[in-house]
């Protein structure tokens, strides 16, 4: 990786439900897990409730990643929610690579609560996989 | 100044106005525009889908740049547009008459700095219709011409293998002399074929507005006609006839928020469009304009009343684009001849 | 071939016997051979009446405007209303239905088959008639019949069809009152999905310079949004303009309306608008290509929509404007739906 590579640090969007992946972004911070510091967590009541525009808007902000994660399959709080979820990411997924947005950039995944250091290793694996994107551009608007 | 260029050396003509950024109709997609010369320029177009409005009024403009220094007041900077000099051929007469209405709305009744620097930067090279580019033209009924030169720098005729060329104004002769040898004096049998082409083209049949100077007193008088509701019917609210209109300029002005902390961003302003459903909504909810009758009549008296009230012509230049692109068959000259001829 | 005069008489008479308030249909235009929508009230106006290869509009769009009309006036309609549908827009109906925009009750549906036609696109018919001019043109099985000043002439259907046409698996409207022409369900021109799967064969820079280019050219008109009957918010979620405001709306509301995206037409907030719409319309999009043709610059819209309901069919075995009852797309799931790409 060239130094300019080394250096640059992507910025990722993370929608994190309330009830599970919230709760194990916080217990990875508690138990001292140590991972990059790349993504601003926003909190949503059920990863059911994420709509399309929050992703959009968040690529169109500057986002050069978007991460979406919810309870396990069965453990939704709203016990239908994150099977809604699935369903709507698939077709956005879709959509962003159907355009031609780099499918490394939007991911998806179901964190409990208990799971800490899931959240670290998923957000150190976005990491690692969004240094050779470089800067998202794309969907980016150019507020000049 | 008249002279005649052959139309192989239409590339080095524009070659050698290297103080100039050509535009020159291109197809993209089946779709006609002004697009940067690269390459060949051609001029078989039939008209670009869009007016060359959009050069001194683009989509967007921005006005100045704010940013809230702490304990300051905001700062405000000006964001005046560049000074290249810009020069579109291919331009037909509607669109450049349509250039002149424009020209009374940003510079007689308010000085519109951004509006008139890029104007001054400006040249139109018009291109006379030898045949109606569309089946919807009515370019005669609203004052205009086929072989018109009013807001032209330059109006060029398609002489077959030859174009004979006109100056209109000083920026037209300077373009001209700038082309410097490759253009060639007329001879006589050349001015009588472009004159037999103006006059051929003059004679193609085209729609008409039946009673053009009876328009203004007639819509006045028939503001409350139950005609507007029955011909806006099948009326979807769409943007279509405004925004490809060449002398539509209805505008919006909003804040483009960049950074919240520093707050920061630009004044910027766009488009907007008279048959978008909530263009005349008030903030107490009152809306002047709640049916499609009502804002097809107020685009239709705007061409044809009130710009005439205001500035003595017609605000129409007969382009026809906003019939053949509607997409439920809205037709102004039929509308406009319906409505006249029920008048009072 | 249908006889235009049917479905006129069929018009005239549920006006004349008071079955309905009006009828919403095609008529022949002020622009050479095109049709445009009309809605009439009096019998006497159903032989304006046509039915031709030019009636391209979507006319369950009218039935939505009829219905807010009815709101904003606080009335109650005492009589249905009928509408003249093609296949396509019998399923924009159903979806309508099965939201709960009206009841099935509401609407007499006169259905009309496409049979081995369609609607045509006027450049196709242009450049196969060498500049003559067409007066009028109409289906009859899977030949266009078109008249020109210098006669008649006969083209294979599938030459001016539009793609919408040529792919489209229900060329006739399963829901209807009453149904002229015979259903040709069958006669599948061109493989579904055909001009998506051309489009994804692309490399993903090639896709991306190919979207690129379109959205540049977009004008921000909404025609796309303002031709479908399934756009029917009074309020677009991401276009803040259509902010919808009554006496009782807080000033605080309005100063806290959020803007998703710009009014300015650059290509980021354009794509923002248009892969939203794909979005809200998925499972809901029946397809009738109207968006792809009012289009003034000629943006490929359909590809957007189109990929979607492929997704909706393959993968969780949806189909659009099935059935009045049916779920919704994207508020229900089913065990089996892909989930192998979350982590």
């Amino acid at each position: 990786m060239s130094e300019e590579e080394q250096a640059y640090e992507p910025k990722i969007v993370a929608f994190l439900c309330k009830w599970c992946s919230s709760a194990g972004s916080d217990l990875a911070g508690v138990s001292r897990i140590q991972y990059p510091a790349n993504a601003t967590p926003i909190t949503v009541p059920c990863s059911g409730s994420i709509s399309p525009l929050y992703i959009l808007s968040a690529f169109n902000k500057g986002a050069d990643g978007v991460l979406l994660s919810g309870c396990h399959i069965g453990d939704c709080h709203y016990i239908e929610g994150n099977y809604l979820a699935r369903r709507k990411i698939y077709l956005i997924k879709e959509l962003l690579e159907m355009v031609g947005v780099e499918p490394d950039r939007f991911r998806m995944s179901w964190v409990s609560a208990a799971e800490g250091a899931k959240y670290a290793q998923v957000v150190k694996d976005f990491v690692a996989d969004l240094k050779p994107l470089g800067p998202q551009n794309k969907l980016k608007a150019d507020r000049t | 100044m008249e002279k005649i260029l052959d139309k192989q050396r239409l590339d080095d003509w524009i070659a050698a106005l290297t103080d100039w950024e050509a535009f020159a109709p291109a197809v993209e997609d089946g779709v006609w525009a002004f697009r940067p010369v690269v390459g060949a320029a051609r001029l078989d177009h039939p008209n670009t889908k869009q007016p060359p409005k959009g050069f001194a009024f683009p989509q967007r403009e921005v006005f100045f740049s704010f940013e809230q220094i702490k304990g300051e007041a905001p700062r405000l900077t000006q964001k005046l547009p560049d000074s290249k000099h810009r020069v579109v051929f291919g331009v037909r007469p509607c669109d450049a008459r349509g250039t002149v209405r424009m020209d009374r709305v940003f510079a007689d009744h308010v000085d519109d700095v951004y509006y008139q620097s890029r104007r001054n930067n400006m040249a139109y090279v018009g291109l006379a219709c030898n045949k109606p580019p569309s089946a919807h033209c009515f370019c005669l009924s609203v004052g205009g011409s086929p072989v018109s030169s009013d807001g032209l720098d330059v109006l060029m005729t398609d002489l077959g293998d030859r174009y004979f060329l006109a100056a209109i104004t000083e920026t037209g002769k300077s373009l001209m002399t700038t082309a410097g040898d490759l253009l060639k004096m007329p001879a006589a049998a050349d001015r009588k074929q472009a004159a037999s082409v103006h006059a051929e083209a003059v004679a193609q049949p085209q729609r008409a507005i039946n009673n053009p100077d009876g328009a203004p007193a007639r819509l006045k008088a028939s503001f409350k006609s139950p005609l507007w509701e029955e011909l806006a019917q099948a009326c979807i609210g769409c943007g279509i006839c405004t925004f490809l209109c060449p002398t539509c300029h209805c505008f919006d002005i909003n804040d483009e928020v960049t950074g919240s902390a520093p707050l920061k961003g630009n004044r910027v302003r766009t488009w907007d469009n008279c048959q978008f459903p909530d263009f005349t909504m008030h903030t107490s909810g009152h809306n002047p304009r709640p049916t499609v009758g009502a804002r097809l009549r107020q685009r239709v008296c705007h061409k044809f009343q009130y710009f005439h009230e205001n500035f003595g012509m017609h605000q129409c230049t007969g382009c026809g684009r906003c019939i053949s692109d509607c997409p439920v068959g809205i037709d102004i000259v039929h509308v406009v001849n319906k409505v006249t001829e029920h008048a009072g | 071939m249908i006889d235009v005069q049917s479905i006129r008489d069929a018009a005239r008479d549920l006006l004349a016997k008071g079955e309905v308030r009006a009828v919403i249909g095609y008529r022949r235009g002020s622009r050479g051979m095109l049709a445009e929508p009309v809605t009439i009230t009096d019998p006497e106006q159903a032989d304006e009446l046509v039915w031709d290869a030019t009636c391209f509009h979507n006319l369950a769009l009218y039935l939505v405007e009829d219905r807010k009309a009815l709101a904003h006036a606080q009335r109650t309609p005492n009589l249905p209303i009928a509408i003249v549908a093609k296949g396509c827009d019998a399923r924009a109906i159903v979806v309508l239905m099965q939201e709960h925009y009206f009841k099935r009750e509401d609407v007499y549906i006169i259905g009309v088959s496409c049979e081995g036609g369609g609607v045509l696109v006027e450049y196709k018919l242009a450049r196969l008639l060498n500049g003559a001019q067409a007066l009028s043109a109409v289906i009859d099985g899977a030949e266009l019949v078109v008249t020109t000043l210098a006669g008649e002439v006969r083209l294979p259907a599938s030459e001016v069809m539009a793609d919408r046409c040529l792919e489209c698996r229900e060329p006739f409207p399963k829901e209807h009152n009453v149904v002229f022409g015979e259903d040709q369900t069958s006669r599948q021109l061109v493989a579904p999905f055909t001009a998506l799967a051309r489009f994804e064969a692309l490399s993903e820079a090639d896709r991306w310079a190919y979207w690129c280019r379109q959205f540049e050219r977009c004008i921000r008109c909404f025609a796309c949004r303002s031709v479908c009957p399934m756009c029917y918010c009074d309020e677009c979620v991401v276009d803040s303009i259509t902010f919808p405001v009554a006496p009782e709306t807080t000033a605080e509301e309005k100063a806290n309306r959020i803007r998703w995206i710009e009014r300015s037409a650059v290509r980021s907030e354009n794509i923002t608008y248009h892969m939203t719409r794909a979005m809200h319309l998925a499972g809901r999009c029946i397809d009738c290509g109207e968006c792809e043709r009012v289009c003034p610059v000629n943006i490929p819209l359909r590809l957007l929509n189109n990929k979607m309901e492929r997704e909706a069919r393959e993968h969780f075995g949806y189909e659009p404007g099935a059935s009045i009852g049916g779920p919704s797309l994207v508020a229900s799931f089913r065990d089996d739906d892909p989930g192998q790409f979350i982590r």
